[in-house]
């Protein structure tokens, strides 16, 4: 306990000398850390492709929104046009708050929310520059020095917490572990059951959802659910399950409407899951509720309150495993060994045919799918 | 074509005197072809090479070795159009190239929903929650200090196939077959860890949560929790892969890959099934009647040659030629594996080599005199619990098309005269 106060001193330090440095102080490696946030949207490198954004090759220098082949929202084109070019000072700005400086981008990502970060991403994106390349030395040697920063603030942050807590060993036979604190508990059991077991308090509406929906999610979803490209699907679908490609959606085939909650609060969006709050998941949730039909009022809101007695269509059919009740399973049968079959036997289907075995670039296919 | 097959014949064939016989009839003829090519000896015995004259790399060069120049295509392949993006979609095992029944770290096949979390073992913990007398948190350290085993299991995912549900799709057992692998692990009984933090007796369902970007869960029932689950550090003796869930995963041996939940982070005793997306829009198997399955844990027993396989074709011509093929079953041991040649008319019993260990791969050869006519091979396997490998048709007569998972149907491959092996289906 006594420790407490100079170690948290030491890695205060450690954090302003990291939070405040001149954007050339930026640590590749560290950036390539970074850009996984990025990266389920935006490609870089040799032979990097358009995704959900843009490709960021040579974005330093870049006019915003002036890339030939891809699709840019209007306000992100008119950006360009009114002469926004990508470098250090415009791309800070943009990667700390992209929907504060282009309003209406469809970028959906809420933000970088440390300086550091941002500069390192950016001495990442550097590296793929052309024009920027002759200042790529210098980026490369400060983040030899930057490591060491980080080297001394972590013991701190390491020893800190145990120091810091009683620490309550297990009680156990093997008398290892520690007892977990309630604060602990709190931040990882987010899981909800059908009966609503675990829901947080909270509320939202469906009119609320959809700008949620519309800056956070329909990047890829696409603003009804319907799935941009080979996005999942969330809406839509109902009769399609007996039919030879049912759409699997929410309204159609999920059981429960915990699941959406559950499911959005742990991994969505995409690349930054756990940044919405609580409250933003209800109205999601409600949201979804809206694009599957399965409420009609815009000024639907959806709590911890009335979750539970909200029901999806498709709860009734799911059975448990009944395999072995199969007929090939039957008890006792005796596999065939010889003259199995009556006449010759015949190809019915070949997969040459389809021809949709990966064997190189670009290989593109309809059918299928392992979900 | 294939009908001429006379399955007498094939017996005789396969009969070890006749195998012989004929295997040195072939063997004569290579060497007198090569005979022909050339006057003189081949140069590559009668001319110094320049392996054998120069020295090669020092001990010093590869700190961590790899396989190979000459296996540099032995790798895990992807099909781009199965997802929307590579950070959330699966690679294949190349099964064609391995023998054995262990899969080497490198090629085991990766299926994960938001990338490969990068987990320093220093920053993980393990928490244990819920229906318990006392919850706990572990360290890495912690953990190894419980008592450890050492077991082999196969982990399969259960959508391996399922592109297969509509017919023959894909052409390769990398493609069909390659969503499994199967390796020793090194790790603490979950049960160990469950009975120190005490489970209560109203706790009859685990979650295991991941730390990665997908929080991946599955509920767990209780009996399966204490009986066979480990919670794993290594495998094939090193720490495991970043992509297998480094620095810990659970082994649920014998059931759907999914619920191996990689960089595990939680246990959660409950008194009810969490219905998480996992367990309810995926791995929930849906059927002609659009009643849909779920709780489908246990994987199917099944089989499938590897070689010859259409990326391991025939190049040798006929003679002696090995099938070799792996079989395996969630319920335990392998106790049989027949192999036809002339597409299920006769079948006949492989020779299963290698240790025969529960809810693991196994190898299986048969050893023909091909005549280099075409065949139509498939693989039947039988489980020590009496079940035996459906065929396609079976099981699409009793679930329809749609079910995604659990496709353990019995794989046929087209061999031509030319050794050129194709995925087909067979009346
Ligand atoms: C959820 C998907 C997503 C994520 C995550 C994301 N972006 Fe974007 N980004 C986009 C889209 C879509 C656009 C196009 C915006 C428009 O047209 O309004 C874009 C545009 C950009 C642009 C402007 C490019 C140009 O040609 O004008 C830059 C720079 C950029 N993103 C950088 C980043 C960086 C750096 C990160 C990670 C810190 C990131 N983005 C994360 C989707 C994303
Ligand atoms: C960058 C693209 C992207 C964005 C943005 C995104 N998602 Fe997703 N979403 C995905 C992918 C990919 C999956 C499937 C992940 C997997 O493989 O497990 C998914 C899965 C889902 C599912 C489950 C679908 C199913 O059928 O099982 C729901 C529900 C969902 N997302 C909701 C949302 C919501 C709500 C948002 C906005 C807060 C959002 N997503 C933002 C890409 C995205």
């Amino acid at each position: 306990m006594l420790k407490f106060p100079k170690f948290a001193a030491v890695a205060a330090l450690a954090f302003a000398a990291l939070a405040s440095p001149s954007l050339a102080d930026g640590d590749v490696g560290a950036g390539e850390k970074v850009f996984k946030k990025c990266a389920a949207c935006h490609a870089v490198g040799d032979g990097a492709k358009h995704k959900v954004g843009p490709e960021l090759n040579d974005v330093f220098g870049r006019t915003a929104g002036s890339v030939d082949d891809y699709k840019y929202s209007k306000p992100m084109m008119a950006a360009g046009e009114g002469g926004l070019v990508w470098d250090d000072t415009t791309l800070t700005e943009y990667l700390a708050n992209p929907k504060a400086m282009v309003k209406g981008t469809k970028m959906a990502f809420a933000g970088l929310k440390k300086d550091d970060e941002i500069a390192n991403v950016l001495a990442y994106l550097k590296s793929f520059s052309e024009s920027e390349a002759a200042s790529a030395p210098a980026a490369a040697e400060t983040a030899e020095a930057a490591p060491v920063e980080t080297a001394e603030a972590s013991p701190a942050a390491e020893a800190e917490p145990v120091e810091a807590m009683a620490v309550e060993t297990s009680k156990g036979a093997f008398g290892l572990g520690r007892v977990a604190m309630a604060d602990e508990i709190a931040a990882w059991d987010i899981d909800i059951r059908p009966d609503g077991t675990g829901l947080p308090e909270g509320k939202g509406t469906v009119a609320e959802g959809e700008p949620l929906f519309a800056d956070n999610c329909a990047v890829c979803h696409g603003d009804f659910g319907e799935g941009a490209g080979r996005w999942p699907v969330l809406a839509g679908g109902q009769d399609t399950l007996l039919k030879d490609r049912p759409v699997k959606t929410i309204g159609s085939y999920w059981p429960y409407l915990s699941t959406v909650f559950d499911y959005v609060r742990r991994a969505m969006p995409f690349g930054d899951a756990r940044s919405l709050s609580d409250d933003d998941v209800y109205a999601l949730t409600a949201y979804l509720l809206y694009l599957n039909d399965i409420v009609d009022d815009e000024d639907f809101e959806l709590s911890n309150e009335n979750f539970a007695s909200i029901r999806l269509p498709n709860e009734d059919n799911f059975i448990p495993d009944d395999r072995l009740n199969e007929p090939h399973y039957a008890k006792g049968l005796e596999p065939c060994m010889t003259d199995c079959k009556p006449g010759p036997v015949e190809i019915t289907a070949r997969a040459q045919i389809i021809d949709v075995t990966p064997e190189g670039e670009g290989d593109e296919n309809t059918g299928g799918g392992i979900d | 074509m294939v009908d001429k097959t006379d399955p007498q014949a094939t017996k005789r064939a396969a009969s070890r005197r006749d195998f012989l016989k004929a295997g040195l009839l072939g063997g004569a003829a290579v060497a007198a072809s090569a005979g022909v090519a050339r006057a003189a000896g081949e140069p590559l015995i009668t001319e110094i090479q320049d392996w054998n004259r120069y020295l090669g790399e020092g001990v010093d060069v590869a700190p961590y070795g790899k396989p190979s120049e000459f296996e540099a295509n032995v790798v895990r392949r992807n099909v781009p159009w199965l997802t929307s993006d590579p950070v959330s979609s699966i690679n294949f095992t190349p099964l064609h190239e391995l023998e054995g029944i262990i899969t080497p770290n490198g090629l085991c096949f990766e299926r994960h929903h938001g990338g490969t979390a990068v987990i320093n073992p220093a920053d993980h913990r393990l928490m244990i929650n819920g229906l318990v007398d006392t919850p706990l948190v572990f360290t890495m350290e912690d953990l190894k200090r419980f008592p450890r085993e050492n077991r082999v299991y196969f982990l399969e995912c259960a959508a391996n196939g399922g592109m297969e549900w509509r017919g023959s799709q894909l052409n390769g057992c990398q493609f069909t077959h390659g969503m499994i692998h199967c390796v020793v692990y090194t790790g603490v009984p979950l049960r160990y860890l469950l009975e120190e933090a005490g489970v209560k007796t109203n706790g009859k369902w685990l979650l295991a949560e991941g730390a990665d970007a997908a929080a991946m869960t599955r509920s767990i029932p209780i009996e399966k929790a204490l009986d066979d689950c480990l919670v794993a550090f290594k495998m094939n003796g090193e720490a495991l892969r970043a992509e297998q869930g480094y620095p810990l995963r659970l082994c649920v041996p014998g059931w759907e890959g999914n619920m191996w939940v990689k960089w595990l982070r939680r246990l959660e005793i409950g008194d009810e099934p969490w219905a998480q997306r996992e367990e309810t829009s995926k791995y929930t198997d849906l059927l002609a009647d659009g009643k849909a399955r779920r709780h489908t844990f246990v994987m199917d027993v099944k089989s499938v040659i590897t070689s010859p396989s259409p990326q391991a074709p025939v190049t040798h011509g006929k003679g002696p030629l090995v099938i070799s093929g792996l079989a395996w079953s969630g319920s335990g041991t392998i106790k049989r594996v027949d192999v036809t040649i002339d597409g299920g008319r006769s079948w006949q019993p492989a020779r299963i080599d290698g240790p025969s260990l529960p809810k693991a791969l196994h190898r299986f050869y048969l050893d023909i005199n091909w005549d280099g006519s075409e065949m139509l091979l498939q693989s039947r396997a039988i489980d020590d619990q009496g079940l035996v490998q459906p065929t396609k048709n079976e099981l699409r007569a009793a679930r329809g098309e749609n079910s995604i998972y659990h496709n353990n149907g019995i794989q046929t491959w087209h061999v031509n005269t030319d050794g050129v092996v194709e995925n087909v289906e067979v009346s």
